[in-house]
């Protein structure tokens, strides 16, 4: 599904990220853990397209190099970024906003545009099963939305949308452990045989909830080491710096 | 330009009084001439060059009524009464949701041959604010006379439409119109403007209002379906005791428009509301100028104004509130937010406040800036292209404006007039 070739990033002369390799298949979970600054939320920029990075390498994602491709085409074509910080967008009503979203993203699917009443309905019962109110969502994007709700609503758009890869930069953190929970079974509903996911998180607890098929571990820009589930658990144990020495 | 008064005062046969008001200020103003940057009022707008580089063969209209308008244009789906001028005259109205005795209705050109009428407006004749009232004065041929009785309350709103066809290419149209809404009255009433094949113009138009004891005027204004022509349209409001003044502007669709709104708040406990939305492309020039005076205690004010400007277009919110020394307790709020979204159009914002009482609340804020980049790649990670995240963006925006109107029927018609305007628009 994705094949990150020796890709290489910098901002401002600075190497952020240094011959990184990732390949995901269909229907995997890959979680990547790593110390601060090692490079997690710029792969997921990238990846989503977001501009200011020079960057080197390829990342073949349905036969084409993701990284040339412009940033609502790669959402359009099944990308989806969970924010780290998802933003307050004034003005801008969630519903409004979800619907002109889920109706391109269907367009080009070659799926019917959802109505209005269609649209409600499904939004409604996705939002139910976050816990989300959907008084929430006539409200202005994130405006006002405690750190929760903010990452929540993240989760909610992912759900809607149906994505072909979730990438979800540090979803769990800022998250009480009911939320974490709420929000790992949003995720393992959306597991499938064509989905694959890829999981941003300092910590292990998330993937107590969310069982990853492999854990990588990102140390200053590349990959340092690649395990399975057992991985995160050790991290946790021993912490980046002792594995980094014995590395 | 030149302009022949003396052939309109030959084909304009007013009353000696009149007649004296016509001369006296055709002089201040020829003395004075089109104001121009030089007068710190239109600093950031230099009428006289506008209208030499647009309109350099302007003339006062003959004395002709050219009252023809396509009934087409009148709104559909909303109940209303309505007042049609064509070219600024008055052509006809009509009344027939409301308890017609109620309301004195005439066109002002009867009202100017009246000698005991006019006696009742004479004293506007009196305001020197500029050189343009003063031709408004001399060249007055035209408008509306309103008058509602003491405790009546319109069942529907009323909508005035200033049609302009082609007989008004190249012509300065000098219309005033008088409105006064008795003690505990209430009007909601919507300007509507809309030209035909994009005629050129200037309108110089004097709207007078006067709103007494517990009253409520609410105001709206859209020159969204103007086109080519240029305007400048004073609005000055008196407002008594415990009365309220509503007005929204939608100022989109000419080519240049200054509208001038003053609100003497002359007794206490009574408010004014002046919100906007300016939204322009190509090479439109707008600019709004309120003045708010509180001259007694316990009145209020805020002004909301938000802008966004392509292209090349220009626009200015000069913004004053002044407050009396006896003016105690005042809350003054005026607030304006732009957007400029290409590096040829600009934004002028001059906030002023001119206090002397000294138990006042007055505050104001003013900001200029882009839409922030990180909002446009948040939307497009969702599939939206570029151009759709501007417009909900800049949609968003606005609406904050329009939903500080409080008349829901309106409010969803200016609603639909935006929302067309924003899918006609290129981001």
């Amino acid at each position: 599904m994705l094949d990150i070739n020796n890709l290489s990033a910098s901002v401002d002369g600075k190497k952020i990220l240094a011959g990184f390799n990732l390949k995901i298949r269909p229907g995997e979970v890959h979680a990547i853990m790593g110390p601060n600054a090692s490079g997690k939320s710029t792969l997921a920029n990238i990846l989503a397209g977001k501009s200011g990075y020079k960057i080197e390498g390829t990342a073949i994602y349905d036969g084409k190099n993701l990284l040339d491709l412009p940033v609502e085409e790669r959402a359009q074509k099944g990308i989806f970024l969970a924010f780290q910080y998802p933003l307050e967008i004034p003005g801008v009503n969630t519903n409004n906003f979800l619907k002109i979203s889920l109706n391109t993203i269907r367009k080009v699917k070659g799926l019917k545009e959802l109505d209005s009443l269609d649209f409600l309905k499904l939004v409604k019962e996705k939002a139910k099963k976050l816990k989300i109110n959907e008084n929430m969502l006539s409200r202005e994007l994130n405006v006002g939305f405690s750190g929760g709700e903010k990452k929540k609503n993240e989760i909610l758009q992912m759900t809607i949308l149906e994505p072909k890869l979730a990438i979800l930069d540090e979803t769990d953190s800022g998250l009480d452990i009911d939320a974490i929970k709420i929000v790992s079974d949003g995720v393992n509903s959306l597991r499938s045989k064509e989905r694959s996911f890829l999981i941003i998180t300092h910590y292990q607890r998330l993937l107590d909830y969310i069982k990853p098929d492999f854990v990588h571990v990102l140390v200053e820009g590349k990959i340092a080491k690649t395990g399975c589930g057992e991985l995160a658990l050790e991290l946790e144990k021993v912490g980046y710096t002792e594995m980094e020495a014995s590395k | 330009m030149i302009l022949n008064f003396n052939k309109f005062q030959k084909t304009n046969q007013s009353g000696s009084e009149l007649n004296n008001i016509r001369i006296k200020n055709f002089n201040i103003f020829k003395k004075k001439g089109f104001p121009s940057k030089k007068e710190e009022n239109w600093k950031y707008t230099d009428l006289k060059t506008i209208l030499f580089n647009n309109l350099n063969k302007l003339e006062i209209p003959k004395n002709k009524k050219t009252s023809q308008y396509n009934s087409e244009q009148l709104l559909e789906n909303f109940q209303h009464n309505q007042i049609i001028l064509v070219n600024g005259d008055f052509v006809s109205s009509n009344f027939s949701f409301e308890a017609e005795e109620k309301i004195k209705i005439k066109s002002l050109k009867m009202v100017l041959k009246d000698k005991k009428i006019f006696k009742k407006i004479i004293n506007y004749f009196t305001n020197q604010q500029n050189s343009l009232v003063s031709l408004n004065h001399a060249l007055v041929n035209d408008g509306i006379f309103l008058e509602i009785e003491d405790n009546y309350s319109f069942k529907k709103p009323l909508v005035i439409y200033n049609f302009f066809n082609k007989s008004s290419e190249n012509k300065i149209i000098n219309n005033k119109n008088f409105i006064l809404l008795g003690k505990n009255s209430k009007l909601s009433l919507l300007e509507y403007y809309k030209d035909e094949d994009c005629v050129k113009y200037f309108n110089n138009a004097v709207h007078n209002y006067s709103i007494q004891k517990n009253a409520i005027l609410k105001k709206f204004s859209t020159d969204n379906n103007l086109h080519n022509s240029y305007n400048y349209h004073l609005t000055n409001v008196k407002s008594y005791s415990n009365s309220v003044f509503e007005n929204f502007l939608f100022s989109s669709g000419s080519s240049f428009i200054k509208s001038e709104i003053h609100c003497d708040l002359l007794e206490s406990f009574s408010s004014c509301f002046v919100n906007a939305i300016i939204f322009l492309s190509n090479q439109q020039h707008h600019e709004l100028k309120t003045n708010i005076n509180h001259r007694s205690e316990h009145c209020k004010s805020s002004q909301l104004v938000k802008s966004v400007l392509l292209d090349m277009s220009n626009a200015t919110y000069q913004g004053k509130i002044y407050v009396e020394k006896n003016a105690q307790k005042t809350d003054g709020y005026q607030l304006s937010k732009a957007l400029v979204l290409s590096k040829n159009s600009a934004f002028n914002s001059k906030p002023e406040l001119e206090i002397y009482a000294d138990d006042v609340k007055c505050s104001h804020g003013s900001t200029t800036g882009n839409i922030d980049q990180n909002f446009i790649f948040y939307l497009m990670s969702r599939g939206l292209s570029k151009e759709q995240a501007n417009k909900i963006l800049v949609e968003g925006f606005l609406n904050e404006a329009i939903e500080t109107i409080t008349e829901t029927n309106i409010q969803s018609l200016i609603s639909k007039l935006f929302i067309d305007k924003i899918n006609k628009t290129k981001f």
